[in-house]
């Protein structure tokens, strides 16, 4: 139904949309990679033997002391990654002999958002010193041992939301509760005003390119999304586009530049129930550095939180009133929020979101890439209420 | 003919829940999520497979009716971009409108091409236009787009998703019967 097979893309068009959206090295090459790759085989289920197969294989490169897989079983959460948890006794390093609960987390054919493994690895690897982060202990970058990309994390204890709570896939509107709400609240600002006032010049970034100050980042984050958007997209939407040439001709300026999570909301995040503390951060995979008001107005997004139970005041994330976040921030980080730039940053969010909802859980389903194409195609109907949002706001704006 | 997808849905959500569900490992937490991710996009299936026409009908009406104003738009001043193919479009999308046999495959693609257009000329008006014109084009569009999100809001509205899903009209109230 399009001039251009999307399904089987050809070199000179892969070429051209490389050229049109210049962006991250890193990015490019995954997207360059995503498209080289389109016109091959659907994901093929991988039993957990295969999985374990293929751990072994990456082990026996990396210990040298015996060690032994136990008890690999499935995990579910997230809607884009496939993963094994399973306990590793091994000899571990500094510590001895140890039994650890361990996962891996593996991309399927073509995903809901394509990334780079080697960007998560990174970037968990240097927040670690500031946040609670699940530890990384191995990379494979290009599917050497295993079928496709993989890390191999430790396991995090805790969960996404309260035992028996509410709440859609991929812990899109957690309800976390009256009794919760503060106590995790409180951690999730200053946790984020860590991330963007950390020092992140000193930690190995090497895959982040670092943009200049001023309008670089957005523009290489348009560029990224819309190229996205260019690849993956099946019927047109004249709002989106409608959307791009505003967000385009209203960059703001940046004057800092912080290390943005990307995906910071209700959902990636673990807590323990018992102490009520957030345990890990998860999610990574689109990180990068830019402005942070990213971030804080993609958690204050209305179509990622849900109301009290007053039925009238608008939770950010679940966790607390929007305007009690950015001034609750602002305290934590010593930053200060412009307004404007938060307008601008939530017609980004909810441009992006129309791209990744709708688009590219379009693709992959289409071509039968994944391992939960079923979870994606439910996933789709939350891009129509980032939409409302995002017409509405070109509304206040036009 | 008595096999309709209708019923056949209707048997398969009853296979999923009576039999598949309970035969599932409890310990095999994504085969449990997505066993029951199957029996809730069957039914939405279902409950939406009888307004599936009424629904892409309506869209096209209101492309068309779109796109004939922004050609309208462009030529009033003079105009200055390639608008025909757009007109034709236009035309074509209103043809099929008129044909009480078009197939549901034909009003797809026609609203496919249509969208597609519309949006290219978006972005060469954009380049080409006075901050006026520009200004007419955008209120346009953001009204086009809320008839269109409204509608597929109330189509999807029971996944789950909507802050405040009693807000969503009911999407057959939205839909014009397919002879008016």
């Amino acid at each position: 139904m399009t001039a251009v097979d999307k399904n089987r893309p050809a070199p000179e068009w892969i070429e051209s949309l490389r050229r049109r959206y210049p962006c991250e090295q890193e990015m490019d090459r995954v997207f360059t990679r995503k498209l080289q790759r389109r016109a091959g085989p659907g994901y093929l289920p991988v039993s957990l033997q295969t999985l374990c197969d293929s751990l072994q294989t990456l082990l026996k490169t990396q210990l040298d002391a015996p060690f032994e897989i136990r008890e690999p079983r499935w995990l579910t959460g997230g809607a884009s990654k496939i993963q094994m948890a399973f306990k590793l006794d091994w000899n571990q390093p500094g510590v001895g002999r140890s039994l650890t609960s361990m996962v891996v987390r593996m991309e399927p054919a073509e995903s809901i958002v394509e990334t780079s493994r080697l960007r998560e690895y990174q970037i968990i690897k240097g927040v670690a010193e500031i946040l609670p982060v699940p530890p990384v202990f191995w990379l494979d970058e290009d599917g050497k041992y295993f079928p496709y990309p993989a890390i191999v994390y430790g396991f995090a204890e805790g969960v996404t939301k309260p035992s028996g709570g509410a709440g859609n896939v991929s812990g899109i509107g957690v309800n976390f509760g009256p009794a919760l709400r503060r106590p995790l609240g409180k951690q999730y600002v200053e946790h984020l005003a860590k991330l963007h006032t950390w020092d992140w010049s000193r930690a190995d970034l090497s895959s982040l390119d670092v943009p200049a100050l001023g309008t670089q980042a957005i523009e290489w984050h348009l560029n990224w999304w819309e190229r996205v958007w260019e690849e993956d997209s099946n019927i047109d939407i004249p709002l989106l586009r409608l959307a791009g040439l505003w967000l385009r001709d209203n960059m703001p300026s940046m004057d800092r530049i912080s290390l943005i999570h990307g995906d910071y909301r209700a959902g990636n995040f673990l807590f323990t129930e018992h102490d009520q503390r957030i345990s890990a951060w998860l999610d990574w995979e689109l990180g990068y550095l830019g402005d942070f008001h990213s971030d804080v107005a993609y958690t204050t997004l209305p179509y990622l939180s849900h109301y009290s139970e007053d039925g009238s005041t608008l939770l950010a994330s679940g966790l607390m009133p929007v305007e009690e976040m950015y001034e609750a921030y602002e305290k934590a980080s010593g930053l200060t929020i412009n307004q404007k730039t938060i307008d601008y940053y939530h017609i980004f969010q909810a441009y992006r979101s129309g791209v990744i909802i709708i688009a590219s859980s379009y693709r992959p389903v289409r071509n039968g890439k994944t391992h939960q194409d079923i979870l994606l195609t439910w996933i789709m109907g939350a891009g129509y209420a980032s939409m409302g949002y995002l017409r509405d706001k070109l509304e206040e704006v036009a | 003919m008595e096999v309709r997808p209708e019923i056949q849905i209707q048997a398969m959500i009853k296979a999923m829940v009576d039999v598949v569900l309970p035969a599932v490992d409890p310990e095999q937490k994504m085969a449990q999520e997505q066993a029951r991710l199957v029996i809730g996009t069957l039914g939405l299936i279902a409950s939406r497979l009888p307004v599936a026409y009424r629904f892409d009908r309506d869209q096209l009406d209101r492309y068309v009716s779109l796109s004939r104003e922004l050609v309208a738009l462009d030529q009033a001043d003079g105009g200055g971009q390639t608008v025909s193919k757009l007109e034709s479009l236009a035309e074509r999308g209103a043809d099929v409108l008129q044909r009480a046999r078009a197939e549901p495959a034909e009003l797809e693609s026609t609203v496919f091409d249509l969208r597609a257009e519309v949006s290219s000329l978006l972005q060469s008006l954009h380049k080409s236009s006075s901050p006026e014109k520009w200004n007419k084009v955008n209120r346009l569009i953001l009204e086009a787009s809320r008839m269109e999100i409204d509608r597929e809001r109330a189509l999807v509205v029971a996944m789950g998703f909507e802050p405040k899903p009693g807000s969503i009209p009911p999407i057959e109230s939205l839909l014009p019967p397919v002879n008016t």
